[in-house]
């Protein structure tokens, strides 16, 4: 009987440790996501940000904007410096966005042509930035609680293997019915999303062109958001990055957005 | 053409002979060109303003120093161009302080289009509130002085000579003529103010930035932008018939206020407020000297702006209230005015209509000011646009019949 019960425990065991090793080899989409959300950062970086818009006629136009960002712990602040065109330069934009569930972001804008600092509301998360493709919720980080997350399959993008996963929203109202992404394996990195409206149509793709470890951590410099419906393109390219500079809480304050971060 | 030399090629030849390669230095050269053109759109149409402008931007920056400078010509085709310095400072940036010494724009307040707490630089009507309110406010000769500590900060202004409101010409469409009758005659002996340290002006404030709300504290000790007008009566000997004598003079005032601004559920309140002490004003009671009265009067706004429907709205109600009123007092006890702002982006942010809007409540009148703004392309702009005066009396009502058109096509580089 108890050669039985041996033989019972080890049948078992030779079952269930594959089992067990293939779920540690495939995570959940929701640790997937999780992964993604966590994946180390820096504490603070700076770096030059170049919006390139293309229409469907191949007619471009032009951003550049100098910023700054540092987490503090439970707020992040953010500070920007609009660069080109000319008619917006030294126009300077800072946010203070909070952990805490619920706290709405602090806005601030400097207009220089009124020489004033001005408070304003938080922009509506669906709202596009700057007439890009790129709307704020796409451009922050959306909470994997947000979604629920369900992992596709798994397939090979560009040379490198990666999870797809599909993230419905909680919330039934959200802008997009869902959004695929597809994560690289090893390096916890998004490097293609699709966005589907709220008819379930194809909305837009997200395309991560160029990423690269700067110091420890993984930084895309290139992406290009292409809007399917529009044939509208947006190019976000970040150059000349500093990470853990030493960039102090002075940065982010109404003297800077005054001194257009000079 | 002396005159462009020293204010376009002196500031460029400043920076390319300031040669220090020891410390980090960089020169930025912006500007714009652009032509207004407003036609009035009753009696013959005639040209309200046609003008091109060349506005320049020097600024230089090296290591803890900089220096701005900002040149403009106005090109009229029917009056003597006109060619200036809006700017021209230099700034010492160390870690906690900021000196800025030089004629400069200076801006206090929370509010938009109202000039409460902001009272440092004056404004120019010559072209009455229609320009763009960088073009309104005229620079000063001062110091400024911002001690910060974190996101709190102290600033100093030293106004060691005053400059008044500039008005519109006689022969200016804008011009408005004293309520006096045609005999009267001025007596501008004391129209001006000398230039000396006593008539400085002064002026502190106190601000703070935090998540909750912006808060702004001021006071001033400064001199009434507007001239009072001095009446006198007396007995001319060729006629023997009553004459009266208008004599322009300005007065001290002194103020204390401040603003706030707090965003909430998605909306931002906005409050401004100030305390003016030795204002005179022009009275109807002859027993009095001069006709003029001195009193005090309190000028407040609260505003509140939010988004509907992706229109960005803005909405301010003001109020000026003359305290301890005499009744022979020609303003009224009360002045109430409302603005409203209403906009939207189109186009991917290339195309913006807005509509602003000044109405005066004492008067029924109102200025109303819808107005397009195209981006053709990065940094070339197109803008049209109305303003059009409703009522008969007042603030706008007395300029119901300079209802206009009017276009600027602006290139920025």
């Amino acid at each position: 009987m108890a050669l039985i019960k041996k033989s019972l425990v080890f049948a078992v065991t030779l079952l269930t440790v594959p089992f067990l090793a293939f779920s540690q080899a495939e995570p959940t989409g929701l640790k997937i996501i999780e992964n993604v959300y966590h994946r180390p950062t820096s504490e603070d970086m700076q770096g030059d940000l170049t919006m390139t818009l293309t229409n469907a006629h191949g007619e471009t136009r032009v951003r550049r904007i100098h910023q700054f960002t540092r987490d503090f712990g439970q707020v992040e602040k953010k500070i920007m410096f609009f660069q080109y065109p000319a008619d917006v330069r030294d126009t300077a934009f800072m946010t203070w966005g909070y952990d805490e569930s619920g706290k709405d972001d602090d806005q601030w804008i400097y207009l220089p042509a009124l020489k004033k600092v001005k408070r304003i509301s938080s922009d509506s998360k669906s709202d596009y930035f700057m007439g890009s493709d790129f709307t704020y919720d796409d451009l922050g980080d959306r909470h994997p609680a947000d979604d629920v997350h369900k992992l596709l399959r798994e397939e090979t993008l560009d040379g490198s293997p990666c999870y797809v996963v599909e993230s419905i929203p909680v919330q039934k109202d959200y802008m997009y019915s869902s959004t695929v992404t597809w994560v690289i394996k090893d390096k916890w990195i998004a490097v293609k999303k699709e966005f589907y409206d709220e008819d379930r149509e194809h909305l837009k793709t997200l395309a991560v062109k160029q990423y690269e470890n700067i110091s420890g951590f993984w930084i895309v410099l290139h992406s290009q958001m292409h809007n399917i419906q529009k044939n509208h393109t947006t190019d976000m390219a970040l150059t000349n990055v500093k990470l853990n500079n030493g960039i102090t809480e002075s940065q982010f304050t109404e003297r800077m957005m005054q001194r257009g971060g000079r | 053409m002396n005159k462009l030399c020293a204010l376009i090629i002196a500031p460029l030849l400043f920076v390319l002979v300031w040669d220090t390669p020891a410390v980090a230095q960089s020169t930025t050269m912006t500007g714009y060109v652009r032509n207004y053109t407003g036609i009035l759109l009753e009696g013959d149409q005639e040209y309200a303003i046609l003008q091109d402008t060349f506005d320049l931007r020097i600024e230089h920056t090296r290591g803890k120093v900089a220096f701005k400078a900002n040149p403009y010509i106005y090109f009229y085709h029917n009056r003597e161009k006109e060619i200036d310095l809006r700017q021209s400072y230099m700034d010492i940036r160390l870690e906690t302080v900021d000196i800025r010494i030089g004629k400069q724009q200076i801006v206090w307040g929370k509010a938009d289009g109202v000039f409460i707490t902001d009272v440092i630089s004056p404004k120019d009507l010559s072209e009455y509130l229609l320009p763009d309110f960088e073009e309104i406010r005229i620079g000063v000769q001062a110091l400024k002085v911002d001690y910060y500590i974190g996101n709190n900060s102290l600033e100093f202004v030293w106004v060691p000579d005053f400059t008044p409101t500039r008005i519109p010409a006689e022969d200016s469409i804008w011009y408005v003529r004293p309520p006096f009758p045609g005999t009267a005659t001025f007596d501008y002996s004391k129209k001006e103010v000398p230039s000396k340290f006593s008539n400085s002006e002064l002026f502190l404030k106190y601000s703070a930035m935090t998540s909750l709300i912006d808060v702004e504290l001021m006071a001033g000790s400064m001199w009434d932008d507007n001239p009072t007008l001095h009446v006198t009566q007396s007995i001319s000997p060729s006629t023997g018939l009553p004459v009266l004598t208008v004599t322009p003079e300005h007065h001290r005032l002194e103020l204390a206020g401040g603003s706030f601004s707090a965003a909430l559920g998605g909306m931002v309140f906005r409050g401004e407020g100030a305390y003016y002490r030795g204002k005179y004003f022009n009275s109807e009671d002859p027993a009095l000297n001069d006709r003029v009265v001195k009193k005090d009067y309190a000028h407040f706004l609260l505003g509140l702006d939010f988004t509907l429907l992706d229109i960005k709205m803005s909405l301010q109600v003001i109020e000026k209230q003359i305290q301890d009123y005499d009744e022979s007092i020609i303003n009224e006890e009360r002045e109430d005015t409302v603005t409203f702002l209403m906009s939207r982006d189109f186009l991917r942010e290339t195309l913006k209509l807005e509509l602003f809007s000044y109405i005066g409540m004492n008067d029924n009148g109102s200025l109303i000011r819808p107005k397009m703004t195209y981006d053709l392309m990065d940094g070339f702009q197109i803008v049209a646009g109305f303003n059009i005066f409703t009522g008969n009396k007042g603030t706008y009502g007395q300029f119901d019949d300079k209802d206009m058109i009017y276009s600027k096509i602006k290139y920025a580089f």
